[in-house]
């Protein structure tokens, strides 16, 4: 065993640093799933849809950034203005006219109704953006690699991956909880979230709450998909392939866990890592059948409580 | 006590063949306390719940201050000065008490308002103000689901009262509480409505505390009322004494 280690340490190292950067990501993306699902009791199929945009509108922003000249820096603030843009424009638009037709109805319409949505999205996005891979690493490139010291062995790793994507998912966890438990906003979200019916006989704007969280949500979906479009092409089908992973995650962790969400974002996204580098035809099914351990002994998922419902 | 301030006609609403409200008149008057009481499923907190803008009625109308207030939102009514409490108190339970009155008091003036900033300290000392008349002041740093059963009651009409409502209705306001308790709750509860001037419609069915704390008694049945006066000459009725009343020292 020990031997395996030291031959293979390398190999670990980076398959350890690669799944801390896709935890990040998974985790941005989960958690505004389950954000929303948490205030809307919605499951935004469509949330996916947000990613892959997240994505392509990154690599466009950036690429207008270029072409005006600006500096290589700026293509990383090019990745949170584009996540903000499409979650504000869409996130709105989205709740607005197609959500909130079918807030209390079934459950299977409402899956049908973020479904059609989903399938929309998609060829809005190949009518946009084309079939062709998009690609635009600058932000990547401008931070250039760090070495990590590892077991001996220096791992070679993306400044980026190693930085900026643990950072911004860590930093939307913390300001997430602070902002949720100390700002009167988040405590509104969180009464909304916890009894709608008590909300509104306190004269609090159900709606309103409805529309803020979705964007925000949507903007998460965004970011994630922002924050991805530097380390590889975007393609089509990036969308669904994302969606499918964080309802893995949110199942995961118990449906309204947001610390949970981070725990199990880490778990999936380092079990799908260290299955890529030692056993890669199990690459896909890991976090599957993570999920399905998890709900066959917990249901209620590993951080989810049966009575509550939490965000 | 004088002229009405809500007033109901011909309330109707049918749940499939069960017959919630079937042609509810009633008045409420300003000033007073008025129990509602009657077997489970005889459509009291229907009654509530059209009043406040949970169900729509199918048909009759609800006025309030003169204005009707029939199938509007709950917000909107809220806002007009009607509040309510649930029979399930409905405390959020990751906040504080303190908090929960707090919310209660943003939601008031606007958690949107743009002064929301700095209304927060007022709100802070108001909600402190208000757990103190209802003598919760040692509880308020406590989180919500730390609460006994009547302190939660309390709490939660507290979050009511802090809206500054003109008329309050409450669902069982004693219900779940220890007997022992009891009492001594609704003496609260009466005295701080009292002196803020709130008119109060509450489903009750301790007899015991309709009799000493209502000003009038309204005694529901299938869908109606089948009485209404002052507690002692309804309750003295030897139908209400037997259909109601039997029912509910047994239930």
């Amino acid at each position: 065993m020990a031997e395996w280690f030291q031959d293979n340490s390398g190999l670990l190292g980076l398959a350890l640093l690669d799944g801390l950067a896709s935890a990040g990501l998974i985790f941005l993306v989960a958690v505004g799933l389950n954000l929303v699902f948490g205030v809307l009791r919605i499951v935004n199929v469509a949330h996916g849809s947000l990613y892959a945009i997240g994505a392509y509108a990154a690599a466009s922003v950036g690429i207008f950034f270029a072409s005006l000249g600006l500096p290589a820096w700026a293509s990383l603030p090019a990745l949170f203005i584009a996540a903000a843009l499409v979650g504000v424009v869409l996130g709105p638009l989205i709740e607005r006219f197609i959500l909130r037709r079918i807030y209390g109805q079934e459950e299977v319409l409402q899956l049908l109704v973020t479904f059609a949505l989903f399938m929309i999205l998609e060829d809005v996005q190949k009518l946009i953006w084309g079939v062709q891979p998009v690609q635009h690493d600058v932000a990547m490139r401008y931070l250039g690699t760090f070495d990590v010291p590892f077991a001996g062995d220096v791992v070679p790793f993306t400044a980026y991956q190693l930085f900026v994507l643990p950072g911004v998912a860590l930093v939307v966890l913390v300001g997430l909880a602070w902002f949720l438990r100390r700002t009167l906003t988040g405590r509104v979200i969180v009464a909304v979230t916890t009894d709608r019916e008590a909300a509104t006989a306190m004269g609090i704007d159900a709606r309103r709450v409805f529309l803020l969280t979705f964007t925000f949500g949507a903007i998460l979906a965004a970011l994630g998909g922002a924050l991805s479009s530097p380390t590889g092409a975007i393609v089509p089908g990036i969308g669904p392939q994302t969606i499918v992973l964080s309802f893995a995650v949110v199942a995961t962790a118990g449906l309204g866990q947001t610390e949970g969400a981070a725990l199990t974002a880490l778990m999936i996204g380092l079990g799908r890592s260290i299955a890529v580098y030692f056993e890669p035809e199990l690459e896909v099914v890991v976090p599957y059948i993570i999920m399905l351990a998890v709900l066959l002994v917990r249901p209620q998922g590993l951080f989810g409580t049966t009575t509550t419902r939490r965000i | 006590m004088s002229e009405p301030l809500l007033s109901a006609r011909g309330l109707r609403l049918a749940f499939g063949g069960v017959r919630a409200a079937d042609g509810i008149d009633l008045d409420v008057l300003r000033g007073e306390f008025l129990a509602i009481i009657g077997p489970n499923g005889a459509g009291k907190t229907t009654f509530i719940n059209m009043t406040t803008g949970y169900l729509r009625p199918q048909a009759g109308t609800i006025t309030y201050e003169g204005q009707p207030i029939t199938g509007l939102q709950p917000r909107a009514i809220v806002r007009r000065g009607v509040a309510r409490s649930f029979q399930l108190p409905q405390l959020f339970t990751e906040h504080t008490v303190e908090e929960n009155v707090a919310l209660a008091l943003a939601a008031r003036d606007g958690v949107w308002s743009p002064l929301a900033p700095l209304l927060r300290p007022r709100w802070r000392d108001e909600a402190r103000e208000t757990l103190e008349r209802f003598g919760l002041t040692a509880l308020a740093d406590a989180r919500a689901d730390a609460l006994n059963e009547g302190a939660r009651k309390l709490a939660d009409i507290a979050m009511a009262v802090a809206l500054k409502p003109r008329l309050l209705l409450m669902d069982e306001p004693t219900s779940g509480v220890a007997a022992s308790e009891k009492m001594g709750i609704v003496e609260t509860l009466v005295r701080v409505l009292r002196e803020a001037k709130v008119t109060a419609v509450f489903v009750e069915h301790d007899m015991d505390v309709v009799e000493r704390f209502a000003d009038r008694v309204a005694v529901w049945s299938q869908g109606r009322i089948a009485a209404l006066g002052p507690p002692a000459e309804v309750l003295a009725d030897p139908v209400v004494q037997r259909e109601v009343i039997g029912i509910e020292r047994h239930a």
